[in-house]
């Protein structure tokens, strides 16, 4: 064993000096980023990784269900065999025609050799008898191909990636916020982050940027998300030229526990669960004939949604998720997750009675304008994850497949900035030193504010604004009020001052400068879902309720011009698949 | 309810304690009690956290003398007294405060780690630990094409240990952290042992060894805070037992342990 006789008082010298540089900089630590990380250094770059968390802290550990891969463990129904092309077909089908055939075709592809990379890194996957990972079945797909850990999958993949990263002595930044790229003749060049323990902002010099910071769920009141995602990538890329795609679409996961809004994995469903109202009856048969209660998510969310508002949800607003026919044994086995969260959070043993479920805010399908290769409009700029829109996932994601999105691109994005890299010229100091006094001026001018407007009041009236104008069932009436609503919090947020004058912890600043891109977020949701006049995936208009191709078939882009958001817009690139009417 | 929450920054001369008078919602968390607090009262208290759904471990801390995960630890069950934890005894679990358990939630930092403001304690030691016992798959075999088959009973058993989110909760259980700096802790112990018993792995005692010292597996004096105050439900002191009765029986205890 090694000497520990100082290991109480080792500290990292690297966090000292106010300058660092490396050749590739990871802002986020979640599963995207680390995996990442993982191929800069197999690759023999110096790259480093930034994340206002610890990286075990990041949202990936959330993830429950699962990761799509056509293994082909578990047989089809009838014997068939499974394909990435069959996983394809469901992606785009689920997408709503809207993914892009070619990163689809990619992912899919890449699924099988991506799961099996985890288990060769260690991650343990549950098994089937024959001793081979085990598949189960999930929303919207044709075949048990979703991949678990139990209903801990994004847990065991991110500390299976945490212990290869460490055993790389790749350097971490734990807890920095970075609070602007560094544009220098049209290319980033790097970044400045408040170091959260001390206050101190440094600057970072690159010669490639990877944004992995992953979704705004928050946002939105009924979140299943770490209360961490707050669209900080996205504002980030924004604010430095490159657009924001289809920010539209916005996912609500079906199944949310009633009260906290913590999720309850679609797995449950895989598993066999199934969805009551309070007459006791199984109403996705009416929704959805042939995948009932497996039907995908927006088809559940907006089903469930229903109900409730016909009179036929329990008294709050939730309908019940029943597991009890599939017995202790299975649950304890299969999901010892939700079954403990169900007894911390609501009080409920899923063995002795129904959970309450309502839909909550889930992902964000839409990000950062990137290309199959996760590079931006802005030279030098990459992103991959959730806070990316490559799109993989289109007008609605998959269950299982957002795990499966982050290890695959952060393997393959990372090879794209490790061949750009090379190719890029001596980044010049001086910009980044120029953005970080920048950022110094900014901060000393926040804390010695003495407006008195509140921040808090204003990130729970954008919530609740988020959740009621922008949530499941849309229409131009109700957008427009959201969105005088937001312009209004943006104004307000002009008069806001912090008590907390001080550099070291101060989480009041993180969570303003949070909430300054959580406003400008919002905005561009808001527009961009009135400027899509249909209903596809997601994004579902009671004014236009079908899905209008000939207008649409089509990707938003919201983009900065002379200081206002403005949407743009750029085909879908179809492939092996021609849009066809979604039926489940 | 009233929140008594421990209070340290640089610069002041002393900790002390501040307790704040908020109004108890149903299915409030300490977690959410804290959030009240920084949001309503004073944007000065700083705790970590992240998920708030008991599955991240950013935010263990010492309430009512328990560590405990504040975000999935509710205010009325600890007023009306329920989850009350016996731990054995050590020095940071001395009553030093008052407070009165049936209206006060009292809050403090995680013991055993330097604090940095408030709630919020420098882990890099913990973290350190974990590192420093290599705690990573090494396999004895080149990497087949597909997956390595494991038998389900074989993942069961692994997953006692994989459960573990690192929260840091049993390192500050520990009676044995307390006054040993040199011991790793529960966590990073049970994670090694996840290692040895990983039938991938295949290096025989090679991982044991590891921590085979008087400070390693030996320094455990079996108090059995770290089982009681996981929220995970691993076992770390199943593991450091396991791992020592496997080096005995092997002739490998080491002559000098400090084991009496």
């Amino acid at each position: 064993m090694p000497d520990y006789t100082n290991i109480r008082e080792m500290i990292d010298v690297s966090t000292k000096s106010a300058i660092h540089s490396h050749d590739i900089l990871i802002v986020g630590g979640g599963l995207t980023g680390l995996r990442a990380a993982l191929q800069v250094s197999n690759a023999g770059l110096d790259g480093a990784v930034l994340t206002k968390v610890h990286p075990l802290r990041s949202h990936s550990v959330a993830a429950q269900g699962g990761m799509n891969a056509s293994l082909g463990n578990v047989p089809g129904e009838g014997k068939t065999s499974d394909s990435w092309e069959k996983h394809a077909y469901d992606t785009v089908k689920g997408s709503d025609y809207l993914a892009d055939q070619d990163a689809v075709a990619l992912m899919c592809r890449e699924a099988p050799a991506t799961v099996v990379e985890l288990e060769h890194m260690g991650m343990v996957w549950s098994r089937l008898e024959d001793g081979k990972i085990a598949q189960r079945p999930f929303g919207g797909a044709g075949f048990p191909r979703t991949c678990y850990a139990a209903d801990r999958t994004g847990h065991n993949a991110l500390h299976t990636l945490y212990q290869q990263v460490l055993a790389r002595n790749i350097p971490v930044y734990e807890e920095y916020f970075v609070t602007s790229l560094v544009i220098d003749g049209g290319r980033c060049t790097g970044c400045t982050a408040v170091e959260i323990m001390t206050g101190i902002v440094h600057g970072f010099v690159s010669r490639a940027t990877l944004l992995a910071t992953g979704g705004f769920g928050r946002i939105y009141s009924r979140s299943t998300n770490a209360l961490i995602n707050t669209g900080d990538g996205q504002a980030l890329a924004l604010r430095a030229g490159a657009p924001l795609k289809d920010m539209e679409f916005v996912q609500f996961h079906p199944t949310t526990l009633y009260g906290t809004n913590i999720l309850m994995t679609e797995g449950a469903r895989g598993e066999g669960g199934i969805l009551a109202n309070k007459d006791g009856e199984r109403f996705m048969k009416r929704y959805a004939p042939s995948s009932v209660d497996l039907a995908p998510r927006d088809v559940v969310a907006r089903a469930i949604e229903t109900e409730i508002a016909e009179g036929k949800g329990f008294e709050g607003g939730y309908v019940q998720l029943d597991l009890r026919h599939l017995g202790s044994d299975r649950i304890k086995e299969r999901l010892p997750g939700i079954r403990q969260i169900a007894i911390d959070f609501a009080g409920v043993d899923p063995v002795e009675d129904p959970v309450p479920v309502q839909p909550g805010q889930h992902y964000s399908m839409g990000g950062i304008d990137a290309d199959v290769n996760g590079a931006t409009p802005v030279r030098g700029l990459y992103a991959a994850g959730e806070c990316a829109c490559l799109s993989v996932h289109g007008a609605n994601r998959l269950g299982g497949n957002s795990l499966l999105e982050t290890v695959v691109f952060g393997r393959l994005v990372a090879d794209a900035l490790i061949r750009d890299a090379g190719g890029m010229p001596e980044p010049r100091v001086e910009a980044v030193e120029a953005a970080k006094n920048e950022v110094e001026q900014k901060i000393s001018r926040i804390l010695g504010g003495e407006w008195g407007g509140n921040l808090f009041s204003i990130m729970d009236t954008l919530k609740q604004t988020m959740f009621a104008e922008f949530g499941i069932f849309r229409n131009a009436g109700s957008m427009h009020e959201g969105l005088l609503a937001i312009r209004n919090l943006q104004e307000r947020f002009l008069q806001v001052s912090l008590a907390n004058k001080e550099r070291a912890v101060n989480q009041a600043l993180v969570r303003y400068l949070e909430l300054e891109g959580m406003l400008m977020i919002a905005e561009v949701v808001a527009r961009s879902a009135m400027a899509r006049e249909e209903s596809r995936g997601s994004h579902t208009r009671i004014d236009f309720p079908e899905r209008d191709d000939s207008r649409f078939l089509n990707h938003t882009l919201a983009v900065i011009r002379d200081g206002r958001i403005m949407i743009e817009y750029k085909p879908v690139t179809l492939g092996m698949f021609e849009p066809e009417e979604r039926v489940y | 309810m009233k929140l008594k929450v421990f209070r340290q920054r640089e610069g002041m001369d002393a900790s002390r304690y501040d307790t704040f008078e908020i109004a108890e919602t149903p299915g409030m968390t300490v977690l959410g009690a804290l959030f009240r607090v920084q949001e309503q009262i004073d944007d000065t208290l700083a705790f970590r956290y992240s998920c708030r759904g008991a599955v991240c471990g950013s935010c263990a801390m010492l309430i009512n003398k328990v560590p405990r995960l504040a975000c999935r630890t509710q205010v009325r069950s600890l007023l009306k007294g329920e989850q009350k934890i016996s731990l054995s005894h050590y020095p940071a679990l001395d009553e030093t405060v008052s407070w009165n358990p049936g209206k006060e939630v009292l809050v403090e930092p995680l013991p055993h780690l330097p604090v940095i403001r408030d709630l919020v304690v420098d882990m890099s030691a913990f973290y350190r630990f974990y590192r420093m016992l290599d705690t990573v798959f090494r396999p004895t075999d080149e990497n087949p094409v597909r997956e390595r088959h494991m038998e389900p009973v074989a993942v069961k058993d692994l997953e006692l240990y994989t459960n573990c989110i690192l929260c840091a909760a049993c390192f500050g259980s520990c009676p044995v952290d307390e006054k040993n700096p040199k011991y790793p802790g529960p966590a990073a112990l049970a994670t090694l042992y996840r290692f040895r018993i990983d039938p991938r792995e295949d290096r025989g005692m090679e991982r044991l060894e590891q921590a085979n010292t008087p400070d390693g597996w030996w320094a455990c004096e079996f108090h059995g805070n770290c089982r009681k105050v996981c929220s995970r439900g691993v076992p770390p002191i199943v593991a450091i037992g396991h791992a020592r009765q496997e080096l005995e029986k092997s002739g490998k205890k080491p002559e000098k342990t400090g084991d009496t």
